[in-house]
């Protein structure tokens, strides 16, 4: 057939595509899918729920804060909140949504269909669902984890924190770095395997490749923290082994030395996919390609590499060998310079761009502003002197809430309202969108700033209250009203998502006129993605016009068949049947998480999972018809 | 505006049974996973092990190094047992598969077996001191992904043995031998670490 007579066939194509990518009606159904768009859809919107509960977990710490000597929280319940805050923020948020926008959108703009592991995919959300409903389940029966998110031994040991608390904070971990590390495969193996034919590594779009970046680091840091966390942390609590025992030759600073190999790239796993969010962004409301392109790739690569190596800048404070911690000093200024690259090459784009003052541009405005103070307090933290004095005060609430919301949470937001087309197939509201950035810039400047004082003047952190004589209660309080601005920010997203989301305008393909292949799906997008597979001859096929409009043919679409290519310069290689719609990922992981709960109490919670577990991926993997794949 | 080209793929293969496939390099990164838990291991082993002075702690024996040794034979010989199934795989030979996976599984099991009674000579427990702890988490991983294996090896066997399978169970047989090989390389290192590292560093 000529191209034109397949453009002709569409229609009847994309039924007969329909019919293959369908998912079964009903509950059974429901918990089959494995479709990467209604997948990164759940892990989006349970993320978001996750974030709506560590905001609230939030102000009742701003609450109790406003005033000194508040009596609204008692000293127990505080330390409960900031714990669950931090944990469900970083491991029930952050990682999660962030996957979630990787598993939505990287297929879209890769030009496949769905993901490598479709299975694995959905094994991972399960998973990620159970491992947050210990949580909230350890939090509603008040058994809350107290020993603060990175729950430090001896504090956490078995001496000073009796329960089940912490057991349960360990084994979360646990759930959510499985999850995380099965997308973190699948989206490489994506990645690097199913481009569309054509698309060189060289044109890889840059959210795509925040994504591999950040999937190799996981593979690579995510194996610390659950040795730290249950290797070290629960076995000792529950079977009796002394890592981090003094007394019988362990040491509680190896905990710290393996949780921050895992915990300082962490914050560059969240914030790497939203640095290629800003680019993706940029580029669309600038209306040009993104300066640059070798130099911001380069620069998320060695921040990679980079963030490796700052793990002890997280422990100046107890007392390792000075000649070492200079090291870590130069390496954490290190990080400004690729950093620095990165702004430099958006400021630029810009400032040579003609821009759409979209609200996803106003939040990318915001992103820079906040990003670059943080940065800023970041560099200062990093010499040693200085951070022994701010060691533990609100100069390091101030700080890692700059670089993780303004890095992680304002390109997010502006991803968000930048894609919402592509969700939903309709425009969200750009008036309220801007509403939403001011108030959540304001507040969160109204919050965050004064805590640098307060941190300066000697608040220290994790403490439930302080007496009127410090002089504290001022700036508190001002941190406290804009906890409750951003909450009105919070309100008014939502009130926008729900509304764009039934009364919003129809939104037409590529509303943005932007230039990845995403934009060249219907909005929104089919759950087989593209009607033809794209061939790429650009970094920007839609904006190159004539020659996006190669076809790749012969793909059977009475299956879900994708094609697979060579690594570097995605030359066409074989076709590849992806598996279906199934339950046994689920089963699978509710087996796996009946197991690993009763482990919070025994170790032979272990075999438990382990017979489930086994049980569930005999099931996924049992040969099924046809056993044969014919051409 | 020239006319659309098309890329006709109608004629390259469905499936694919090499390393080219995707879940080839799915199950290689499943291996650097492991790899970098059981390598951080060994840090942490060496770590605790300059922390204190005297190691073992007095009253512990080391374990010793001539069963673990003995064990490598089978352990080296059984990777090709899975070279023969994943090469039988690519052919669509059956009896190959089943020979490769079988011999696999017998050698496999041998290994096992010796590591068994290697365990019951050891004096010490993962709750006596961090020695033990240290020592008991390494052996106690890898013993772990190898019954795993060994298991999907044997369901593997079952699956191909009744003949009900088509091109996926045969990669299936292919990747899987990607793990086996995994586990034995990754064994040389920690082997290393833990029967020979203590007496180079000096312990009886």
């Amino acid at each position: 057939m000529t191209a034109l007579e397949e453009l002709r066939a569409e229609p009847q194509q994309a039924e007969e595509l329909a019919r293959a990518w369908k998912n079964r009606p009903g509950p059974l159904g429901w918990i089959s899918v494995t479709t990467h768009q209604e997948l990164g859809m759940r892990y989006i919107v349970t993320a978001f729920i996750f974030l709506l509960l560590g905001g609230i977990e939030a102000l009742m710490m701003r609450i109790q804060l406003a005033s000194a000597e508040n009596t609204f929280l008692n000293p127990a319940r505080y330390n409960q909140i900031f714990t669950v805050h931090g944990t469900t923020m970083m491991f029930l948020f952050a990682v999660p949504v962030m996957e979630g926008m990787g598993v939505y959108l990287v297929p879209l703009m890769i030009g496949t269909r769905n993901v490598a592991f479709p299975r694995l995919n959905a094994f991972g959300y399960w998973i990620y669902l159970a491992g947050g409903l210990l949580l909230y389940a350890a939090a509603f029966t008040n058994t809350m984890p107290d020993a603060g998110w990175f729950a430090y031994s001896p504090l956490s040991g078995p001496q000073f924190s009796p329960g089940k608390g912490v057991d349960v904070w360990a084994q979360m971990i646990t759930f959510t770095e499985i999850s995380a590390l099965c997308v973190a495969v699948e989206l490489i193996v994506t990645i690097l395997r199913l481009r569309a034919p054509g698309m060189t590594l060289n044109r890889l779009p840059m959210f795509c490749w925040a994504m591999l970046v950040q999937s190799f680091m996981i593979i690579f840091a995510m194996p610390a923290v659950m040795i730290a966390s249950t290797i070290f942390l629960l076995n000792d609590r529950t079977i009796g082994t002394h890592f981090v025992n003094p007394a019988e030759g362990g040491d509680p600073l190896l905990y710290q030395h393996v949780f921050w190999f895992f915990g300082h790239p962490e914050v560059y796993i969240i914030f790497i996919p939203a640095l290629g969010m800003a680019s993706s962004i940029i580029e669309a409301f600038s209306r040009r390609p993104v300066i640059g392109y070798p130099a911001l790739v380069l620069s998320l690569v060695a921040n990679g590499f980079i963030a490796f190596g700052l793990w002890v800048h997280h422990m100046f404070a107890t007392g390792l060998p000075q000649i070492g911690e200079a090291y870590f000093t130069a390496a954490s200024m290190m990080i400004a310079v690729t950093s620095g690259v990165q702004i430099f090459c958006w400021l630029a784009t810009l400032w040579s761009g003609r821009l759409q003052p979209t609200a996803g541009l106003h939040f990318i405005f915001g992103f820079l502003f906040i990003f670059v103070m943080g940065g800023l307090t970041g560099v200062m933290l990093a010499s040693i002197p200085l951070d022994l004095q701010a060691h533990d005060t609100f100069f390091v609430v101030a700080h890692f809430h700059y670089v993780l919301i303004g890095g992680t949470l304002f390109p997010l937001f502006g991803a968000f309202h930048y894609w919402f087309p592509k969700f939903t197939g309709r425009m969200i509201d750009q008036k309220l969108g801007k509403i939403t950035f001011w108030l959540l810039f304001i507040g969160f400047n109204c919050t965050f700033f004064p805590m640098h004082i307060l941190g300066l003047h000697g608040m220290p952190r994790r403490v439930y209250t302080y007496v009127p004589e410090m002089g504290w209660g001022p700036a508190n309080l001002l941190a406290t009203i804009g906890a409750f601005i951003i909450a009105a920010g919070g309100i008014c997203f939502i009130a926008n998502v729900l509304k764009s989301r039934r009364f919003g305008t129809k939104a037409d393909p590529n509303p943005w006129d932007a230039g990845t292949l995403e934009w060249s799906t219907s909005s929104p997008a089919q759950a087989y993605g593209f009607i033809h597979l794209p061939v790429v001859a650009s970094r920007y096929p839609l904006w190159d016009q004539e020659k996006s409009k190669d076809i790749v043919t012969g793909l059977r679409n009475d299956r879900r068949e994708v094609l697979v290519t060579t690594v570097l310069d995605a030359e066409p290689d074989h076709r590849l049947v992806l598996p279906g719609n199934s339950i046994w990922p689920f089963l699978t992981a509710v087996g796996f998480s009946i197991g690993l709960y009763y482990s919070v109490f025994a170790f032979s919670g272990y075999w438990i999972a382990t017979a489930l577990g086994m049980i569930g991926i005999i099931g996924w993997f049992w040969p099924r018809q046809p056993l044969d794949i014919r051409p | 505006m020239s006319e659309p080209r098309v890329l006709d793929v109608s004629g390259l293969l469905p499936y694919r049974i090499s390393n080219k496939s995707p879940l080839w390099l799915g199950q290689l990164l499943m291996c650097v996973i492991e790899g970098s838990l059981l390598c951080l291991l060994i840090a942490t082993y060496f770590y605790v092990r300059l922390s204190v002075d005297v190691w073992p702690p007095p009253g512990v024996r080391l374990p010793s190094v001539m069963l673990p040794t003995v064990a490598l034979i089978p352990l080296l010989a059984s990777c090709i047992g899975s070279y023969l199934a994943s090469e039988a795989a690519k052919r669509d030979d059956r009896r190959g598969m089943l020979v490769g996976m079988i011999s696999n599984l017998v050698l496999g099991g041998i290994f096992l077996a010796l590591r068994g009674i290697e365990w019951r000579g050891l004096n010490f427990t993962w709750s006596s001191d961090i020695h033990g702890s240290i020592v008991w988490t390494i052996l106690f991983l890898h013993t772990y992904d190898m019954v795993a294996d060994l298991l999907f090896t044997l369901v593997l066997i079952i699956i191909v043995a009744s003949g009900h399978y088509g091109q996926k169970q045969r990669l299936g047989v292919h990747v899987d031998t990607v793990a086996w090989y995994f586990l034995v390389l990754i064994w040389l290192p920690l082997y290393g670490v833990l029967y020979w590292g203590p007496r180079a560093l000096g312990a009886k």
